[in-house]
């Protein structure tokens, strides 16, 4: 759905974005992960036609960047960091304002789904401008939405919402996934990210990383099984010496041991825990967040791509 | 077309709820009409040749003026709105072209500053004959005409260039709404030929300044236009 080929955008002398590949697939939920001036609104903005890249290629929805800005517009959906309404507007005079920019056939009828959907039909009269934070991100994503287009760039999506109506949200690009539309998600909550994307890239002015959350996880910390004993002997993690065992850390009574397949190998550890002498107390796996891993990566750009 | 009328019915949708808007667009051109009048009025009293013609004319220059200053509200809250509002980028998302959404801008303050300054020329035409004795004979030449109905668009287009250009710039609209008052120049001149008394308005110097016009409002229109561009808009403007 989206495909870039070495994609840059410089600002004079300033480097936005740098040798940006990447591919989307259809239906993807697509985490954009990179810290504040990284250059991910620059790349929304290149991908989404509406600025010019300074060199690379890319294709979204199957149309060239620079060629068919038009065409993209029209299948692509943007939801900026700020929502950006017209204040003096209703909520339903901003959503049939873009409608028919967008050329909806039916503004009226499209524009009360969306209401509907985001709970805002009763307030649909009352200025943008009244309405909460909340509400007003709300009418940004229905804005966003609205012509129904293949993908959409979401930037901090959540951003500002109380926790239900980020549900709302969140349930909502859960059900978009099904529907096998695109979602090119920014974000700064990486639980966030971690629960809804199918990949996520790290990003900082170039491509640090990219991979599912999981993988990555994998790939730069491995699998590890933590194990607490009940007052463990000495030296016992030099003690277990099994050929699979690639690594083994002891913190006070806790053993953390690095393992490549932790649902044969477990079993094995633990016997041999067991024949030397230790009591086990629990044995669970290490689970790493994305935020240990986006701080780790970001932190060092040579992690592995 | 289409997303041209958008924008345009978008545009006085808002402007219908802005106070500074609305203030300027009905209590100027009534103040304007009114002052006329007031104008014309007293020259009735007065017996010396030619005094109640030049009262006249005076007050027709108050319709060069209006087509000049009421789009100027309109032009600098449409650009300095959307910029405070952060509207303009989901805008830009859209498939409208930079031009049709110049355009549909453009003409949002054009239209309204013709409807209103030939409106209220109108009206004061109608004030005068009903109710204090009619225009005096000579005083309405089909110079003045031709300026008040040619010259208007012209004044407006060049104004409206001018704020577009300036609120690109600026941040604050009553800021963009005061450098931009310097578009009401134009539609003095003839007051300044008037009442220098160097020679009377005529059809030519009509014609002179609306040539002059049009080549100033294409100046000043194709560097709006070109700072009117998605890729300056959104990487450029402040």
């Amino acid at each position: 759905m989206i495909n870039t080929n070495g994609l840059a955008r410089r600002f004079g002398d300033v480097t936005a974005v740098e040798d940006l590949h990447l591919e989307v697939e259809k239906g993807e939920v697509f985490g954009f992960l990179g810290p504040n001036g990284a250059g991910k609104t620059t790349t929304i903005r290149m991908l989404a036609a509406l600025i010019a890249p300074t060199s690379g290629e890319a294709t979204v929805a199957g149309l060239r960047i620079g060629q068919e800005n038009r065409e993209i517009r029209q299948h692509v959906g943007v939801l900026t960091e700020t929502p950006g309404l017209y204040k003096r507007l209703s909520a339903i005079d901003n959503l049939l304002f873009f409608a028919k920019l967008y050329g909806v056939s039916e503004p009226q009828k499209q524009a009360e789904r969306y209401l509907r959907l985001f709970e805002l039909w009763d307030r649909r009269d009352d200025l943008a401008g009244t309405l909460s934070k909340g509400m007003r991100q709300k009418l940004a994503i229905a804005r966003a939405m609205l012509h129904e287009p293949q993908i959409l760039f979401l930037d901090e999506p959540t951003a500002g919402l109380d926790p239900e109506a980020a549900k709302v949200v969140r349930n909502l690009i859960e059900t978009l996934r099904t529907r096998e539309r695109t979602i090119f998600l920014c974000t700064h909550n990486l639980d966030e990210a971690d629960r809804l994307c199918d990949r996520v890239a790290l990003f900082n002015t170039r491509l640090v990383a990219v991979g599912r959350p999981q993988e990555l996880k994998e790939r730069l910390y491995g699998r590890r099984t933590v194990i607490h004993l009940v007052n463990p002997a000495p030296g016992i993690e030099e003690s277990i010496d099994l050929p699979f065992v690639k690594k083994t850390e002891r913190v006070d009574n806790t053993l953390v041991v690095s393992l490549s397949n932790p649902e044969e190998e477990n079993p094995l550890l633990v016997s041999r825990l067991v024949e030397l002498g230790a009591k086990i107390q629990y044995v669970n796996e290490l689970r790493v967040s994305l935020e240990d891993l986006y701080l780790d990566l970001m932190e060092d750009n040579n992690a592995p791509n | 077309m289409h997303r041209i009328s958008v924008i345009l019915l978008k545009e006085w949708r808002e402007s219908l709820r802005n106070k500074m808007i609305l203030f300027g667009a009905i209590f100027l051109p009534l103040f304007m009409v009114g002052a006329a009048v007031m104008m014309v009025y007293q020259g009735k009293g007065i017996d010396v040749p030619g005094a109640q013609i030049a009262l006249f004319n005076t007050a027709l220059m108050y319709f060069l003026i209006l087509p000049a200053v009421i789009p100027l509200a309109i032009a600098a809250y449409s650009i300095i709105g959307e910029k405070e509002q952060g509207s303009l980028e989901p805008l830009l998302a859209t498939p409208i072209s930079d031009l049709e959404l110049f355009l549909g801008k453009a003409l949002a303050s054009v239209i309204p500053a013709l409807i209103l300054t030939w409106g209220s020329f109108g009206l004061f035409l109608g004030v005068s004959i009903l109710f204090i004795g009619g225009i005096p004979p000579h005083a309405l030449t089909p110079p003045w005409i031709a300026a008040i109905f040619g010259l208007s668009p012209l004044l407006s287009l060049f104004s409206v260039g001018v704020t577009m250009l300036v609120s690109s710039r600026a941040s604050d609209a009553r800021a963009a709404y005061q450098v931009s008052s310097l578009a009401i120049l134009p539609g003095i001149v003839p007051l300044i030929i008037y009442t220098s008394r160097k020679t009377l308005v005529n059809l030519w110097l009509v014609g002179v300044e609306g040539l002059v016009l049009l080549a100033a409002s294409s100046i000043v229109l194709y560097f709006a236009i070109k700072v009117f561009r998605r890729e300056q808009i959104l990487t450029r403007w402040k």
